[in-house]
């Protein structure tokens, strides 16, 4: 090996290295300019870009497989549901459909599309579009099926008319038929095979929304533009961009610099101090989810294998933990009060049919002891309270995932122990704690818990999908809790066919009170949306769905909002962070730059003063 | 001779090649039925889980499910990730060269840097300089790279926010030239390089420095010395090069090590290299593609070690004599 000559060639290596840097920041700073002028605002020729940062970007955008809440942040901009949602107080608004008529029997629906609207390809938007939409994406997409159960035929008797029946009324046809109406003349074309397998939609993504992606590159950016043919309102911005950032912090670092405009997925342990920049305006909203603490009750007759302590099917025990839980303080610290305490298993989310119980079991633990009294379950000091040889000693399974669960197990715990109820907290994988609800033996469910805690979430104004995992007819599937109450199956079957909703909420009305009596649930908190903006760069914002109390752009939920704010006055979006990388760039070019220049001039001192040399 | 010698070693990472993707095969198998983590609702129909089975060929014999598996794996068709529907092998295609460019950069620099240290710590064994170098090197070996990477980011990416804290480029610019976008990416490299250079530095230099300590002792420096060489020029031209043989196994061995590191330093810094491709398919039981990720990485410590060897065959005489 000849180190010298390898010397010399690092220095030279070194040197043009240096030599590089020091000229390429030019060039850097040429291309922020660029962006800068791509994205600055207020021009009539600029284009406006809303930018939101996210930590999690979807996987595909197709909407046969794709599972990822992101997807419908982005396709509920793309397409439209058959109805809409208003944004006031997401009860039904036209959307693909302009109009429907509901016939006596409440069975046959007649929607009208109007004529005028296209796809943006620039084809008409008709009534086979609806029908291709609900049979075979709602047949076939893994988040779409489950909506379309009761319809028997849909039939189209001409271009802009649809007609579904159903076997019974189902409300769910008007303002809860959550399938988004796709393009047939694009997915149509694509076998189901492909479809339901590796199929990549073509871009732009053919829609209906006033946006539509023109560009997804997975793990970096979800680009949306306007569409051609959009004919509401014109939005306020021309672009929406949906930028993958690595992980959380880095999302809200970004909002602080201001190279996003907007974060829909705040962290509930820095929602407090991401609201101290004077510039960034933080909120958090209801939602349709909550969190609760659930109980085996599967009955003897349908889980005849079922493991876990009967203690916990006696109602007295689990009104006496109602009473002794503190759902304030659940929220206080496992949320840190960014969330908002249960009341029932409807959210105070569902306005048009929200109401608060009667029986809300206010935090009583004095009455928690009395009713374990008479119930017959004796405290005999430290040890939990006993009963013929029975314990009052459950375990309580929480996600690893979740430390906001984590935490609000701990606290029941501890709130439970008070009155002489042992919970185990057992922290747990989510697989596992699948495993021990969907439990079979000989084909009949065996769940194996006492009591865990998880959440549930809902669709945007119809309760349907919350209110049926308490009926008999999910036990063996989506029930979790194993609540069976023939009074409650009939209520909802009998209110999943009212379309007038006042009525319907009298049903639900005595829904929530039957399983707060059988506590079939202790629902410890509704769960928020915590979003944040900047309110140098946004205006225009108004918090909807429901108006005035819901979120920032009614989230995956109504594209209208977005079309109400804008870019606020004055403000430019550009990132000036290149300039200080440029600056960073220079600073290491300039010490490649002396470090090269030293190396060389060692060796060449070196060669000066040389010995006579002898060869080896 | 010689030439039996390199089949030999060629033979043998061959075989352990064909062992992995055999042993592959196996430990995926024994994760349970893939069915139940395909089938979502945990009340897929009988039908359903029949289909899926079918067209995943899990409802064949196990002879002829592996030689469906052998077949597919030498025409580098891994299947299909569950999660972002694309083959395992575009996944795999572009995960490749971030993680090449930050475990290359990262070698190279670990390399240069740990063996100078080496040289500089031998020669003044003893002094503090030895002393100080020796300290650091020891802890920056010892702590584990994550934590050197949550520690530059806190720094240098909060604390003085003048380096990005992750990901390869920023995000959602758009570049006029490639460039520019190549100055972004150097930009985004210097925090993951510097802790997996960090993370490597440490062998390289406890290595270089002791076998400079036993180059040094040796009777041939003593005679360089003696015939009047300047202290620089017996260092440089006779002893580095000799102390630099056991940098070589090392820098293959060390293979093994960088992947497992490049796993946590790319989910730090969200570098979408292999690693960060693998720890997401584990988080989301993506198993075909955790199935190529681990081959590929399984792949690379075997070439690696048997580019060591042929290396040392051109470079050790002592290997080409036995």
């Amino acid at each position: 090996m000849r180190l010298r000559g390898v010397g010399t060639i690092v220095a030279v290596v070194l040197a043009g290295l240096a030599a590089a840097l020091v000229a390429l920041p030019a060039a850097a700073q040429d291309s922020t300019e660029s962006t800068d002028t791509a994205t600055t605002t207020g021009g009539d020729t600029d284009t406006s870009v809303l930018r939101i940062g996210w930590a999690q970007d979807p996987q595909t955008l197709n909407p046969f497989v794709a599972l990822d809440e992101e997807d419908f942040n982005v396709w509920s901009m793309n397409w439209d549901l058959l109805v809409n949602f208003s944004t006031e107080d997401l009860s039904p608004a036209p959307g693909i459909a302009e109009s429907w008529e509901i016939s006596d029997d409440r069975k046959t629906i007649t929607f009208k599309l109007d004529p005028n609207r296209k796809w943006s390809d620039g084809e008409p938007i008709t009534s086979k579009d609806v029908k291709y939409s609900l049979e075979t994406l709602g047949g076939e997409g893994d988040v779409f099926s489950g909506y379309t159960s009761n319809i028997t035929k849909i039939e189209t008797p001409d271009d802009q008319t649809v007609v579904i029946t159903t076997k019974k009324p189902d409300a769910r046809i008007v303002g809860g038929l959550f399938i988004y109406i796709i393009p047939e003349h694009v997915y149509g074309e694509v076998p189901i095979d492909e479809l339901t397998g590796s199929y990549q939609p073509d871009l732009p993504l053919v829609g209906s929304g006033p946006y539509e992606v023109t560009e997804f590159n997975r793990g970096r950016i979800v680009r949306m533009e306007r569409n051609p043919e959009w004919q509401g309102p014109e939005p306020g911005f021309d672009e929406i961009q949906y930028i993958k950032y690595g992980n959380q912090d880095a999302v809200e670092r970004a909002l602080r610099l201001g190279e996003v405009d907007m974060v829909v997925e705040v962290d509930p342990s820095t929602f407090e101090r991401i609201q101290e920049d004077p510039n960034i305006e933080a909120l958090s909203s209801p939602s349709p989810s909550y969190t609760q603490l659930a109980f085996n009750l599967c009955p003897e007759k349908l889980c005849p294998d079922a493991e876990f302590n009967p203690a916990v099917q006696d109602v007295s025990v689990r009104q006496a933990i109602a009473y002794a839980v503190d759902r304030d303080r659940v929220n206080a610290i496992s949320a840190r009060g960014t969330a908002f305490p249960g009341s029932g298993i409807l959210p105070s989310f569902y306005e048009a049919f929200y109401e608060v119980p009667e029986q809300n079991y206010p935090l009583d633990p004095e009455l928690a002891k009395q009713i374990l009294d008479d119930a017959g379950w004796v405290d005999n000091g430290e040890d939990p309270r006993t009963k013929d040889g029975e314990e009052l000693s459950f375990d309580l399974a929480v996600r690893s995932e979740s430390p906001t669960n984590i935490q609000a197990a701990k606290l029941v715990a501890e709130m439970a122990g008070e009155v002489g109820i042992e919970f185990n907290v057992q922290v747990v994988s989510v697989d596992k704690l699948t495993e021990q609800t969907v439990r079979k033996v000989d084909g009949k469910p065996a769940p194996e818990f006492d009591t865990f805690i998880w959440g549930w979430g809902g669709d945007p104004y119809d309760p349907s999908f919350l209110l049926s995992l308490l009926t008999t007819d999910e036990i063996g599937s989506l029930s979790d809790g194993f609540y069976s109450n023939p009074e409650y199956d009939a209520l909802y079957t009998e209110q999943a066919g009212i379309f007038d909703t006042a009525e319907r909420k009298d049903l639900i009305k005595e829904m929530v009170a039957l399983t707060q009596d059988d506590v079939a649930y202790v629902v410890l908190t509704e769960d928020p949306n915590l979003q944040a903006y900047r309110t140098d760069r946004i205006s225009g914002i108004e918090p909807s769905c429901p108006a005035g109390k819901g979120d920032l752009i009614c989230e995956q939920v109504s594209y209208q909002p977005l079309l109400a704010i804008e870019p606020a006055s004055g403000s430019s979006s550009s990132s000036d962070d290149d300039g200080g990388s440029a600056g960073v760039l220079i600073g290491i070019a300039a010490v490649v730059l002396i470090g090269g220049a030293l190396f060389v001039w060692r060796s060449r001192r070196r060669k000066s003063d040389e010995p006579l040399e002898m060869e080896e | 001779m010689s030439g039996r010698w390199l089949a030999g070693k060629a033979g043998a990472a061959m075989l352990t090649l064909i062992f992995v993707i055999i042993f592959n095969f196996f430990l995926f198998r024994v994760m349970g039925d893939p069915t139940t983590q395909l089938a979502r609702l945990p009340n897929s129909s009988p039908e359903e889980i029949a289909k899926l089975r079918a067209d995943y060929g899990i409802d064949k014999p196990l002879a002829g499910q592996f030689l469906d598996y052998a077949g597919d794996t030498v025409r580098l068709d891994f299947g299909v990730s569950q999660r972002s529907r694309e083959t395992v092998w575009s996944e795999i295609k572009a995960a490749l060269p971030w993680t090449l460019l930050l475990v290359g950069t990262g070698t190279l620099l670990a390399t240069l840097i740990g063996s100078w240290m080496g040289v500089v710590a031998a020669t003044r064994r003893g002094q503090k300089t030895d002393d100080g170098l020796l300290g650091f090197s020891l802890l920056t070996y010892a702590a584990p790279e994550y934590w050197i990477g949550i520690i530059l980011i806190l720094v240098f990416a909060v604390a003085i926010a003048i380096l990005p804290a992750g990901q390869q480029v920023t995000p959602g610019v758009e570049f006029s030239s490639w460039i520019s976008e190549a100055l972004s990416v150097a930009e985004h490299m210097i925090l993951p390089v510097t802790a997996m250079t960090l993370m490597l530095l440490g062998q390289y230099f406890l290595i270089m420095r002791s076998s400079m300590v036993d180059v040094l002792t040796e009777d041939f420096i003593t005679v360089k010395r003696a015939i009047g060489l300047s202290h620089e020029r017996v260092i440089r031209r006779h002893a580095v090069p000799n102390a630099l043989l056991p940098l070589v196994t090392l820098s293959a061995i060390q293979f093994g090590a960088i992947v497992g590191g490049a796993i946590t330093i790319e989910t730090v810094f969200s570098w979408p290299g292999l690693g960060e491709l693998s720890f997401n398919a584990i988080n989301d039981k993506d198993f075909p593609v955790l199935e190529g990720t681990f081959l590929v990485f399984s792949a690379g410590v075997i070439l690696a070690n048997l580019a060591a060897d042929i290396l040392y065959f051109f470079l050790d005489p002592r290997v080409q004599a036995r």
